[in-house]
This record gives structure tokens, sequence and C-alpha cells, in this order.
């Protein structure tokens, strides 16, 4: 259903992907890892044209794309059926909790306003925000700030959503409700893309693992293969530093 | 000379009516400042060299002549620069028009600075979740980058129109007749016998303004604080 080819990107000197291939069916659950600066974040971004790919190609619902070229409107019916979830939430300061959920339905899709509320409220009731549809965000925790991020990605029904390590900027108290969430969500058999360092909640979740470093895709598996028998060298190597060892046999 | 305060009374309501001269050019400088002063933020704000560097050139330009240097160069000069290039004669002009484009001019370079910082202060994280989840980039920017511009620029605003209401006193030397151009054209009726009643007078409407125009802000302000 998403299907990535070859996808480049620099930042002037800096080659971030150098030639990335990935390929997500529908209901997957694919889990990104990988040390900083490995390119993860980057290629989540490339896929909603957040950021420009240098070259490469997109397959999405069947349709190719050139990622270097495509149009506005061709960019803007991606960015339509795909949805994201920044790693610090990047709420609409100047909106309730309501109308964070509700802007992309009335204003990106047309949909009457009543109709979108509706949708709205239950998918906040499915994060337990629902009480604080009316709350400005600049009232809120963390973790329920980001509770509203992934409801407004949900509201939109896209094929599939993308989240950019939607844990990582969180009290680690915070953590788990928005993991419950997004297992939740794994569970509806909605397609999804998670970049995240969050180990056991990948083991839990994932159907797909990735393993990326340097630009690349050094290793993909299911979580089993990619956590119990890696074969790369730089997978043991990363998994070793940040799993406890009497938990992981490496 | 004792002050006399039933002459402050008569002339403070002498002078009132020509605030309407003084809201007239405030008003009409801060609309074309704000939209100039846009252009020219978007302008500094570009990744082009060459309309960045004229967005820098222009601002250092006009933030170092003095407003009545200004003033006298745009009422002097404007007049012989349109008739050379376009033939037309402004001179007979109303003098708050050259008020007007100095004030706008000066008031441009510093709200152009103030709507780029403003823009700025933006997480550029919610423009990008905005385009996101489907606005256009210009809905995202009408819907939710500026209006949190505003409340972060509104009292950086609120100085500037202060600021350019004072400036505009300075249009009494074109002749302009503001308040302050009518308690100067007073005082001098009555040889200075009244100077202090006409002045003080002066500065309570001065006074009073600034009240009035902070009040409106802080109302301003309630309304896009968005529960912060």
């Amino acid at each position: 259903m998403l299907e990535l080819k070859n996808v480049k990107k620099s930042f002037g000197k800096n080659k971030i992907l150098k030639g990335v291939d990935i390929n997500v069916n529908k209901g997957d659950v694919v889990v990104i890892l990988g040390p900083s600066g490995s390119g993860k974040t980057t290629l989540l971004r490339t896929i909603n044209f957040l950021e420009r790919a240098d070259s490469g190609t997109m397959i999405f619902d069947g349709k190719t794309y050139d990622m270097k070229k495509a149009g506005k409107k061709d960019v803007n019916f991606i960015r339509k059926n795909t949805a994201f979830v920044f790693q610090n939430y990047c709420l609409f300061n100047n909106k309730t909790v309501l109308q964070n959920v509700t802007e992309g339905l009335i204003v990106g899709r047309k949909v009457p306003k009543a109709e979108a509320e509706e949708k709205a409220r239950a998918a906040l009731e499915k994060v337990g925000m629902l009480e604080y549809a009316d709350y400005y965000p600049s009232k809120l925790s963390g973790g329920m700030q980001q509770r509203v991020g992934i409801a407004r990605a949900v509201a939109v029904s896209p094929d599939i959503i993308l989240f950019d390590e939607p844990t990582s900027a969180l009290d680690p108290e915070l953590v788990g409700d928005v993991l419950k969430v997004i297992k939740k969500l794994a569970k509806e058999d909605i397609t999804m893309i998670v970049v995240t360092h969050e180990m056991s909640f990948a083991e839990d979740v994932a159907n797909k693992v990735i393993f990326m470093a340097d630009g690349v895709v050094v290793e993909e598996g299911t979580p089993d293969e990619i956590f119990y028998r890696p074969k790369e060298e730089r997978t043991k190597q990363f998994l070793s530093r940040i799993i406890p060892m009497d938990n992981y046999v490496i | 000379m004792r002050f006399q305060i039933q002459y402050l009374f008569k002339y403070f309501f002498k002078i009132l009516p020509y605030l309407k001269v003084t809201i007239e050019y405030a008003g009409l400088s801060l609309l074309f400042g704000l939209i100039f002063g846009s252009i020219l933020a978007t302008f500094k704000l570009q990744k082009n060299k060459v309309l960045k560097y004229f967005g820098v050139v222009y601002t250092a330009i006009f933030r170092s002549v003095p407003p009545v240097v200004l003033l006298f160069l745009v009422y002097y000069g404007l007049p012989q620069l349109v008739l050379n290039l376009f033939g037309i004669d402004i001179q007979n002009e109303e003098k708050i028009l050259y008020v007007i484009i100095t004030i706008s001019i000066l008031s441009m370079v510093s709200l152009s600075e103030v709507i780029r910082s403003a823009y700025i202060s933006i997480d550029k994280g919610q423009y990008e979740a905005a385009i996101s989840t489907g606005l256009l980039p210009v809905q995202a920017m009408i819907r939710i980058v500026i209006p949190q511009m505003i409340y972060v620029a509104l009292p950086s605003i609120g100085n500037i129109v202060i600021y350019l209401i004072k400036e505009g006193s300075l249009g009494f030397t074109i002749g302009l007749v503001d308040v302050f151009g009518k308690a100067n054209s007073l005082n001098q009726n009555s040889y200075s016998n009244y100077i202090l009643e006409i002045y003080v007078a002066l500065a309570l409407i001065y006074w009073f303004s600034s009240i009035i125009l902070e009040r409106a802000l802080k109302l301003i302000e309630k309304r896009v604080s968005f529960g912060r």
C-alpha cells in the first residue's frame, strides 16, 4: 500500500538518506529503529513531504509518484490521506482541543461542522481526552497533548499514520499512557509507521521492524528476528547498547 | 503669571477636535506600515539574497534618519520627484499626505522587525502540522500562524502606535494642523500669555489618548490570548 524506492536526501553536504527502500502493507505496524542521525525522522518526513526528497519513488494507493517532482495537488492528496504525529506534539495553540481535531476535517476536507465535531469527539474518546475538548493546549500536560495529537491524526481516517518519536519528549511517567493509545490503534488494524526508541513497545506491537543506520536500511524482519536473531553486526551493536544483556540473547 | 485652570479647560476643548487629524494619520500610517512592513518582513525572512539584502539595507537607512529630516525630504523632495517622473503636480496636496507617507516609511521599518520576530517565535512545527493535516500553506498561515503572531506582536505594535502618534506632531513643522499644530497656533495668537495652560492641556490630550489606546490593546490581547 505504501512503497518507497531508493529515497535519497541530503542537507547541504550531509547525506542523510542514501537510498532507502521500504514496503508497508495494509494493517502493518512498522517500527523503525536506529541510532540518532540515522535518518529515521527524515525518512518519515519525506513521506509526508514535510521534507522534499532529492530523489526517490513512492507508490501510494496504487499510484506512483516521483518524490522530487510531485506537484502541489499530489502532495496535498498524499498529505490528506496520511497523518503525522509529531515528537513535540505541535498542537495548534490558538485552537481548543476539539478545534485541533476538527481543523483538518472542516478546513482541509470540507466536512460539515456537525459531522466533523462528531468524528472529532469519537477520536478524542478513543484517546481518553474527550473531557478536555474545550481546553487550550497550553493547559494540558505533554502526555495529554500528545494524545490529542494522535486524535487529530486518527480523526481524518488516514490510510496510514506516521509517528515520529511520539514519546521521546515526554516525562517517563507519561509515556505509558501514550503507548497504550498507540497499541489500541494497532489492534484496530490501522496502518502505521512508528519511529521510536521504546523497545518493549516495538516487540509487543510491531509486525515488522526496520533497523536503520547511516542513511540506509541495515536489516528488517519480525520483532523476533531483529531482537533475538539479528544477522548484521551493526544491529547487534545497537541492540547491545540499549537493551540489558540478561533480557535478550544476542 | 498665575496658572489659570479655567483657561486649561478652555484650551483643552479648543484643541480636542483636532485629535481627529492625529487619529487619521496615526491610523492610516499604521495600516500602510503593517501592509508594507509585512512585505519587508517577508523579504528579510527570504533565503533569496537580493531580497534579504534589500530588506536589511532599507531598514538600516531609514532607522538612522531623524524623523524630522525624513519629513522635510518627503515634503520638499517628493513633489519634485513625482513631477519629474510622472509629470503630476502634487504640490498642493494636503499636508497630511506627507506626514502619512513619512510615518508610514518609519513605522514600516519597526513593524517589519516586530513581524519578523513574531513569525520566528511561532514554532514551525505548528505550520507543518497544519499542512500535514490537509490545510493548504496559505490556510495554515491565516488560520494557525498569523493569529498567534498577533498575540506575540501586539504589545510592540502598541508601543509603535504611541510612538507614531508622537512623531506625527512633527507635522507642525510643515504646517499641518493637528493637536500640536493647533496648540502651537493658539499659543502664538495669545502671545504666549497662556503657554502653560495650552501645553498642559495638550499633554493631557496625548495622555488620555494613550490610556484609551492601552485599554483597547488589552481588550484585543484578551481576545487572542487562547487560554494563556
